[in-house]
């Protein structure tokens, strides 16, 4: 079993599916000959041919947009957004198009799609190479969302996006793409779309995250062990549709919540998890829900680690909970 | 028709006509086509005409909500319609496009189904009237968004290409809709891929009461191909034949592997924008009688009628034939009833998640209680 990084694995991904699935496609900027700017297709034009790993011009309403067309005409297109931040001008043809072509056509047509993005800050990239959009997504039905953390989970779960029969955004936290490396089989698996994985086990505390902030979590439940408390972390992986099974049955053991994300706090995802625990466990509940989240301002340069959910900001939010 | 390329110059200063408005062919090639074709353009702008004059009284008489009226673009539509291989090429309309979407076969209960928004919609009544689609016909739904229709176009075709269905997409749109980023953004993509695409304006020289001086300052909409590598064919959209013949020429070029093309069709929109617009707000009387008098109707009439293909009986007796076709239809669109309100949570996703279930759960409740 090759040990390999996030980003690899992410290539692993998209090289078994063109090789199982010939209607299954690239296209993006710069994902043919260049292999992507972060090499997540490298290798793959050459292996695949021009046509089927496409390089577009630069329009990432052309990309989504013909994506919608490849994908209603019967093709598996997988588009790759250079940022997850430069896909504002593609957005009509995700929102639009994508998300309510089957709902619109009352389930005439279809697009299964998937919509690849590199996320998240912590690259010193400014607040134009650091988003973490997965809200709006989120916010417009028809769209499924993943945000993945581990190589592992990056494999199985885009080939189970490009087989997914709807529209698929697949979102990569690019400060994960060579952080971490771990053994990923080379033998086809697949990984549940809307499933969360438990990290660590623990009956004190419910940590939930997704993504890149990810890290940090696991880091700060390390410290807790240490002093004694046992967190349960959870990692969602997908946020539409978020795994409530899965983090309700955590809260119901440990009573206390707390939800770590680096996108901005209002109207959030962790906001949503949040507000669902309260709703439906109140009586459960020894504290308030807790929130660490990005601030409510453009993602900053200067203040970047600042802005990101540091392990202190989360062990002081968990000791406000056990305190509670 | 057997067509010269070299008929049909691109990026003409002239439209392309080939029948006058008095109604004489004035070609420099016959038009071979039967005495039956012949006829059959004209049935079909008759039908188109009077549904949209049907879909009118439906907006008066409190039946539905909205129309946007295609009296005027008939010449253009029904062109459009026989130009492509039905049922095999794939259309991506716009929402001024019921007489197209009737030409290709869209049966008349589905177009009253939709305009009704109730069970006689294929699409379960999901979106306001004049959005027609059709699955079976290839007809990909239509999206309010305007221009955002034109890079789905695209793909489609690019999936054609690759996979050498030999299909091509037709793309149509209004005037208004060459100055979205996304309508150049999709014929960029269709030149550079060589993608067998069609794209055809009709151009009412009005997107709502903004009038093409203010939309563009290009000289015609076709000029606006060169700019990306195609080529670009100003057609007199009054003029069915030609309509049809430039069309066809460009569809079966896209479809020899030479290529996306841009056509437009120059016609008139007799009525408002839609039924929620005022049109003396920003036309003349002047302006619109003028418009009227230029009825593609009436000049396809004067060619059928130099042809000896048409006189005023067989005419009234085609009229009353489409009535009675049009009122059964509406009476069968209306006896489907409204849809099972729970369908609101169907087509989301191919299955329903927890929270559409949940969701779904809550109404069902209320409806019950
Ligand atoms: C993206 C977008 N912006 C605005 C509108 C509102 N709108 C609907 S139709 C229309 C005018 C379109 O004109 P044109 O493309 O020339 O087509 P026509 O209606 O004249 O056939 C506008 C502004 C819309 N539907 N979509």
């Amino acid at each position: 079993m090759p040990t390999v990084t996030l980003v690899q694995a992410i290539n692993m991904a998209l090289d078994e599916e063109l090789r199982r699935d010939e209607r299954v496609l690239i296209l993006g900027e710069d994902v043919g000959r260049r292999g992507g700017v972060f090499l997540a297709t490298e290798g793959l034009q050459q292996k695949y041919g021009p046509d089927r790993v496409m390089d577009t011009p630069l329009s990432e309403a052309a990309i989504l947009g013909a994506a919608v067309g490849l994908a209603a005409h019967g093709m598996r297109p997988v588009a790759e957004i250079q940022f997850a931040d430069y896909v504002f001008p593609g957005i009509d043809q995700l929102f639009s198009q994508a998300a309510k072509l089957r709902y619109r056509s009352g389930g005439q047509f279809t697009a299964p799609m998937v919509v690849r993005m590199p996320s998240g800050g912590g690259v010193k990239g400014g607040h134009h190479h650091s988003q973490s959009p997965e809200a709006h997504f989120a916010h417009t039905p028809g769209l499924k969302v993943v945000v993945v953390s581990t190589p592992y989970d990056a494999k199985g779960l885009l080939k189970s996006a490009i087989r997914d029969d709807d529209p698929v955004v697949f979102m990569e936290p690019k400060r994960l793409y060579r952080a971490v490396k771990e053994e990923v089989p080379t033998d086809e698996y697949l990984l549940p779309i809307g499933k969360a994985a438990v990290r660590r086990e623990g009956r004190d505390i419910t940590l939930v995250s997704y993504g890149g902030p990810m890290v940090e979590t696991l880091k700060a439940a390390e410290e807790m062990a240490a002093a004694g408390v046992e967190a349960e972390v959870i990692d969602l992986r997908t946020v539409l549709p978020w795994d409530k099974e899965a983090v309700l049955a955590s809260v119901v053991k440990t009573g206390r919540l707390l939800v770590v994300s680096e996108a901005p706090r209002t109207a959030s995802i962790a906001s949503e998890v949040a507000a669902t625990v309260s709703e439906e466990l109140f009586d459960q509940l020894l504290a308030p829900p807790l929130r660490v989240t990005g601030f409510d301002t453009p993602y900053p340069l200067a203040q970047d680690k600042l802005y990101m959910p540091t392990v202190t900001r989360i062990l002081n939010a968990a000791k406000r909970l056990l305190d509670y | 028709m057997v067509q010269e390329r070299a008929a049909f110059p691109t990026f003409s200063q002239e439209p392309i006509r080939l029948i006058d408005p008095d109604g004489r062919w004035v070609a420099p090639f016959p038009h071979g086509l039967s005495a039956q074709e012949l006829r059959r353009f004209y049935r079909d702008m008759l039908a188109a005409r009077l549904l949209d004059e049907k879909l009118v009284v439906l907006v008066r008489t409190g039946k539905t909500s909205f129309i946007a009226p295609h009296a005027g673009h008939e010449a253009a539509q029904v062109g459009i319609a026989h130009a492509l291989q039905r049922g095999h090429d794939w259309l991506f309309p716009y929402y001024r496009d019921l007489g197209l979407v009737l030409a290709m076969g869209v049966p008349l209960p589905e177009i009253f189904g939709q305009t009704l928004g109730n069970a006689a919609d294929p699409a379960k009544g999901r979106q306001m009237p004049s959005h027609p689609g059709s699955r079976s016909l290839n007809i990909f739904t239509v999206c309010s968004a305007i221009a955002s229709h034109i890079p789905p176009a695209v793909g489609a075709a690019i999936s054609m290409k690759l996979r050498r269905t030999g299909q091509v997409a037709v793309c149509t749109f209004g005037d208004g809709a060459t100055s979205e980023g996304d309508w150049h953004a999709g014929v960029n993509f269709a030149a550079v891929q060589r993608a067998p695409v069609v794209f055809v304006c009709e151009n009412n020289r009005y997107a709502i009461s903004v009038n093409i001086a203010q939309q563009t300052a290009s000289e015609n909409i076709a000029i606006k191909a060169k700019a990306y590598g195609i080529p670009g064919y100003h057609v007199d959209g009054l003029d069915v034949l030609a309509s049809y013949s430039v069309v066809r020429y460009a569809v079966e070029r896209a479809r020899a592997g030479e290529g996306p093309s841009l056509v437009e069709l120059v016609v008139h929109r007799f009525g408002p924008h839609s039924s929620a617009d005022d049109d003396t707000r920003y036309k003349s009387k002047e302006e619109l009688s003028a418009e009227r008098r230029q009825d593609p109707l009436l000049r396809y009439q004067r060619f059928l009628e130099r042809e000896g293909l048409w006189d005023a009986q067989w005419a009234n007796e085609l009229r009353l034939e489409i009535a009675k076709e049009l009122e059964a239809a509406l009476q069968e669109a209306q006896a489907a009833g409204e849809p099972d309100p729970l369908q609101m949570f169907d087509d989301v996703f191919a299955a329903r998640p927890w929270h559409l279930e949940e969701q779904r759960r809550l109404l069902a409740e209320e409806l019950e209680a």
